[in-house]
Order: structure tokens, then sequence, then C-alpha cells
């Protein structure tokens, strides 16, 4: 039977779930971490943070785009594109609000926003009346789907093609596994890295003296035909191993 | 002397045997709910890629609070579903302070997520706070299930209102409780745009399953806990009043009588929520402890007149039809730790002490009870309490202000000195909240630690 202190535990419970709420918003990152681990670019100025990403391998300005989500009062809206050499050739919304009179208006507006699309290839598109929130989300989506577009199409050495990374298979060694991680663009290894080799002691050592090396061999051959550094023979040959499984992945 | 002394050494461990403390469930229940708030929280974290500015970060805010609120709520509801666990484990009384608590808490949240999520869609359909009222009509206009969200929320609004202490005190306590019998209809009308809008509902169907399941089962547990189980009780011992007997002046016992009454499974310091269906009487039912251990034919309640209802006990008629839902305390044998028992009453909080003093298991020597009262002639059930001392070797002390009118001193010193031993015994202890504090205090000074204090207090 403690005593009771209503002021203090008023007090108390408003500073905990006002910090709690602001402490889980702050934590939030402005912008999607999957998306941005996968192919760091930088967000643009003044459009919304990126998320989803592309889905799958795009090759040459063709293969699917999606934009991001954009809230509306309803739910999510989310756009996908499929691009064929720089033009939209199919355009679909993979999130959009469900249920009673919402899921009612999206199945009103979506065909038509999505055919509009096709035939505008930009986000210029007119408000299906009855379902202005849901239009707007729509527009909001496919707008920052073709933004990426457009950076992915101008990203890349060749000016055409889409990077992306390549993990290769794990090679263990006497010292520890040895994994490499390439970002291909192009048909050509644009950067190379360890995303595992042995740490500690001496071959933590070796490990830095070879793997920069071995990464720069690695982007210079653009094969896994690359010399051992000496002196770390057994992470210079799981590095090659290692390489070689993520070329022919990427190959594939 | 020697032979007294074993054999009271030897019942002692008799007792002892059969003493089976039981902890409280409480740690164990206030982590599960801490551990869905989590799961709550982490739903819409999972849900939420990324905050890009202002306009997110405060519907953010709303989607969070309101989350909150939604399973919260089914929590409030929950916690006055009469579940055995609860009531009888826990105690009614301190999960009364609980709903008490988490309901308030849950009207703020309810609150925050509106003003929240309102302000976010105004700035989201580019206009400013200013236009939040408007905004506010927009959306109950427009979106599913939202003119229901907005009756439920000003039921919410008007039942917290009517709970706030000065309003609660000066309304009659039958208007109070009819009020909040409508939180049942403002969940209903509340919850169904949690689904249709929710964004973490429409995007995961697995969180959606979760949801239903928790409303589901809370639903089930009111409709079991709350009608039908209160429906067979009744109808299986069909309970009517034998007698009222009026003890001192201004406390009355009533006599119950019914059918296989010990299969109700009620314990000496429960009690039960009474119905008299008599007029005037009816509609509103109130907890009153069961002054003597329940007899196979007869249950006996004390009361003090104090409110209207318990006024009007005193008029009732032999045969008046009684609807009682029970038994439900804590403050049972259950509780006890220890040989030796220390019984504290304050006033009417004699009542389950009577029955505990009765019944609890005990050598002679073990059990002690203290009633303070006012004047000698406020010492209702005196000549029982006298008697059941004297058959059971229990010692029964008093404590009445002087004619003077001056306090008794129950001070750490004096029951130190009148009870030498105080530390080793458990403690039961019923009165009103100022004197049960103060006794509480007093006992812990003298040396018994807080965990050994079983006491029951209804006042919010």
């Amino acid at each position: 039977m403690r005593k009771s202190h209503p002021v203090r535990r008023v007090v108390l419970a408003t500073a905990a779930t006002v910090s709690g709420v602001v402490l889980l918003l702050s934590l939030k990152p402005a912008s999607d971490p999957a998306a941005a681990g996968a192919a760091p670019r930088q967000p643009a100025a003044g459009q919304e943070a990126p998320q989803g990403g592309t889905q799958g391998g795009v090759q040459a300005g063709s293969g699917a785009v999606t934009g991001d989500a954009a809230q509306t009062q309803y739910g999510a809206v989310q756009v996908r594109l499929t691009v064929s050499a720089g033009k939209i050739t199919e355009a679909e919304a993979v999130q959009a609000p469900k249920g009673g009179l919402s899921g009612q208006k999206t199945e009103l507006a979506v065909p038509r926003l999505n055919q509009q699309a096709v035939a505008a290839q930009s986000a210029d598109i007119d408000v299906v009346s009855g379902a202005t929130y849901t239009s707007e989300g729509y527009k909001k989506s496919l707008q920052s789907a073709l933004d990426k577009m457009q950076k992915e199409s101008s990203s890349g050495s060749s000016g055409a093609a889409q990077a992306r990374t390549v993990t290769g298979e794990a090679v263990q060694t006497q010292y520890g596994p040895v994994q490499v991680r390439i970002t291909v663009g192009a048909g050509k290894i644009t950067k190379a890295e360890a995303v595992q080799a042995p740490t500690g002691g001496l071959s933590g050592q070796k490990t830095q003296l070879a793997v920069p090396r071995l990464n720069q061999a690695a982007v210079a051959a653009g094969t896994a035909d690359i010399d051992a550094v000496s002196g770390a023979t057994y992470t210079s040959s799981g590095y090659r191993q290692s390489l070689q499984s993520a070329l022919d992945r990427a190959g594939g | 002397m020697t032979t007294t002394l074993a054999g009271g050494r030897a019942a002692r461990r008799q007792t002892m045997r059969r003493i089976r403390p039981r902890r409280s469930p409480a740690v164990p229940l206030l982590l599960a709910v801490w551990a869905g708030a989590a799961a709550v929280l982490w739903l819409w974290w999972q849900n939420t890629p990324s905050i890009a500015d202002t306009t997110g970060r405060i519907l953010g805010a709303g989607r969070i609070t309101g989350l909150l609120a939604g399973y919260l709520m089914a929590l409030v509801v929950l916690q006055m579903a009469r579940v055995p666990a609860l009531e009888r484990r826990v105690g009614s009384d301190r999960v009364a302070r609980w709903h008490a608590m988490s309901g308030r808490y849950t009207l703020c949240l309810v609150l925050a997520h509106v003003f929240l999520t309102m302000w976010g869609y105004a700035l989201q359909a580019g206009k400013s706070l200013g236009d939040i009222v408007r905004q506010t009509v927009d959306s109950v206009e427009q979106l599913p299930d939202m003119g229901k969200a907005a009756i439920g929320t000003g039921l919410f609004v008007v039942i917290g209102l009517t709970s706030i202490g000065p309003v609660r005190r000066r309304l009659p306590y039958d208007a109070w409780y009819h009020v909040h019998l409508l939180t049942y209809a403002a969940v209903f009308l509340t919850f169904w745009h949690q689904i249709s809008t929710g964004n973490e509902f429409a995007v995961q169907p697995a969180a959606k399953t979760f949801w239903y399941g928790l409303y589901g089962a809370v639903t089930a547990l009111v409709l079991w806990y709350r009608i039908l189980t209160p429906i067979r009780l009744n109808l299986r011992h069909r309970m009517r009043v034998e007698a009222v007997i009026e003890e001192t002046p201004g406390i009355v016992s009533v006599l119950i009588g019914g059918r296989r009454l010990h299969r109700m499974g009620a314990e000496a310091g429960q009690f039960f929520r009474w119905r008299f269906l008599a007029p005037g009487m009816r509609f509103s039912s109130h907890p009153y402890s069961l002054s003597a251990a329940p007899r196979p034919d007869t249950l006996r309640i004390t009361v003090k007149a104090i409110g209207d209802h318990s006024a009007r006990l005193r008029e009732l008629t032999p045969g008046t039809r009684v609807w009682a839902e029970g038994p439900y305390g804590a403050l049972t044998a259950q509780r006890r730790s220890r040989g030796k028992v220390l019984l504290v009453a304050g006033g009417v909080g004699i009542t389950p002490m009577r029955a505990l003093f009765e019944t609890l298991p005990g050598a002679a020597g073990d059990i002690t009870l203290l009633y303070r009262a006012n004047t000698t002639q406020d010492l209702a059930l005196w000549d029982e309490l006298a008697a059941i001392a004297e058959e059971r070797g229990a010692r029964l002390m008093y404590a009445v202000n002087s004619p003077e009118g001056e306090r008794p001193d129950i001070s750490a010193e004096n029951l130190r000195r009148k009870i030498p031993d105080i530390e080793s015994h458990d403690v039961f202890m019923c009165g009103p909240p100022g004197f049960a504090q103060s006794v509480f205090e007093a006992l812990r000074e003298a040396g018994v630690p807080a965990r050994r204090i079983h006491h029951e207090s209804f006042e919010m």
C-alpha cells in the first residue's frame, strides 16, 4: 500500500509516452535503409524518400521500377512501372486502399490511372473524380517512380545500364571465411569489397594488407584472374574463389 | 505445560502444512501487457519504412497513439470482465484501480490520436493546423467507418467526464454506472475504423487476424464471465433474503438462503456483488463481503448504511429474490504465508475479518484480531467475535476513541507492545482508506514486510 501520487503519475506517464513516441519517430530514417543499402544514391532534393527500390535487375532501361508509397487518408498508394527501352509499357498499383468505400474507389480509379500513366508517359495525369485522394497519392508515387527510372538510366558507367550488387559465396580459409561483394554496371565490375574477411591478430593484419589490393585488382581486371598478394596467400585464394562465384552469379 | 506446548507445536506444524501461499500473478500479467504493447509498436515499426517530413512525423505519432489506444482499450475492458484469475488472485480492488488508471490513459491516447491524425491529414491536403476542424468533418464524412468512430469517441469523452473525481462524487452511483456501461458501445463503434482505415491492418493480414483475435477473446470473456456465469450461478442457487438483523445502530446483517450454497466455492474474506430484486434496487449491484464463513444453506453479509443502497437494505423483506455475482476478492487464506496471523478491521471492514477470524486454520494463540471503531457501541458483531475467540483460543482486541473523542494511538510502538512477535505475522486488513494507510505505515515501522500485509481497499 504505497502512497499514491496522482500528479507525479500523470507527469511520468505523459513524459514517458511523449518521449517514447518521439524516440520511435526519430529512430525512423528519412529514407528507406533497404533501398539505400543496396544501391547507394543521394535522395533528390524536395523529393520524398526513396523506398521499395528497384525490383530485380534492370537491363538497359528496361525492367520494373517501383515508386515510393504515398500515404493518403485512405491508406498507402504505391505504383510500379514496367519499363522497356525507356518507355512505360505498363503501370500498376501494388498498394492501394482496400476495404469498404475506399476499396470501391480504388477499383474505380486505379485502372483509369494506370491507363493514363501509360498514355501520358509522365505523372501529368487527370484526377479521377470521386477519388481525389487516391489519385493524388497515385500521382505522387508515379512521379517518384519516374524519378527513379531517370536516375537509374543516367547512373552506371555506360549511361544505360543499371548498377547492381552481387555477393559471392563465403569461402572458408584457414584463417576464417572470405566473402566478396561486387557492384556491376554495364557488364563491368565498378566496385569490389570484402564483406567478410579474417579478423584479429596476424590474420587481421594480413586482411588489412591484402583486401584493398585485391579489391583494386578485381576492378581493374574485371575478372577473377587476379594475382595473389604475397604473404596473404590463403586470403587471396579465398578472395578469388568468392569473387568468381559472385561473377558467376552476376553473369547468370 | 510441556505437553500443551508440544501439542501447540504439533498443531502449528499441521497448520503450516495446509498453508500454501499463492503468489499474485500481477507481475507476469504486467509483463505480458508490456510485451503486447511492444508487439503493437513493432507492427508500426515494420510497416513504416521511413518518415520524410513533419507531416510524416505527425501522422506517425497519430498512428502510434491510435494503435496503442486500440490495444489498451481491449485490456481496459478485459480488466472489468470479472475473470476469476484477476478477481480472486490479483484482487478486485487492485484490478479496479488498474482499470481506472489505464482507462484514463487510454482516453488521453484516443484524443491525441484524433488530434494528431487530423492535423497530419490537414497538412497533407495542403492546409494548416487551423483547418483541423474542417478536416475532421471531411474525414468523418468520407472515410469508411469514421462516422461510427466519431460517435464512439464522443461516448468515450462523456464516460471520461463522468468519471472525473468531483463529477463522479456528485453523480448518483447508478447514473455513473449506466453511463459507464456505454463503454461497450463505444468500443464496438470505434473498432471498425481501426480495421478499415488502419494502414497496419490493410497491409498485414496477420496483424488484422491478431486484432480480431484480441477483441474476439475479450468479447468472449466478457460474455462468459459477466453474463453466462452469473446466470448459471443464480439459476443453480436461487437465493432469497431470509432475514434482516440490525446489529448496531446503522449496521445491518442480511441472511441469504439458497440451494447448495457451499458449491459456489466462496471463501471467507471474499465478497459478492449483490442485486436485490426489490423496487428501486434491482438496477444496480453492490459489492458486500461475506461476514461469516459460507454455510450450505446460508450466506450472511453485514452492511453499514452509508449510501442510498445500503440504507435501503434495512427495508428488505424476507423472500426477496437475490441476484449475486461472485465470489470475488483475493483477501483469503490463500494469501497467508506464516503460521501467525493478525487481522486488522476498521469499522464495517470487520465483515471479511470476522469470516477469516472464524475460519483461518491455526492453533490457540496464532490468530489475533484488532478491531477499531469509534465507540464500543459501534463494535458490530462483538458478541460473535468474543465467542469465536473463546472457542479457538484466539486473541481479540479493540481500539475505540476515548470518551473525549480522542483517537486511539495505533503506532508501531503500541503494536509491538501488544504483539511482541508482530514481525513474524501475516497481516490481513480491511477498513477505510485513511485508516488502512496509517495502520500500514505503523506495521511497516514495526517490522512487518510489505509483502505480508494483505489488504483490500475500494477507494480509487
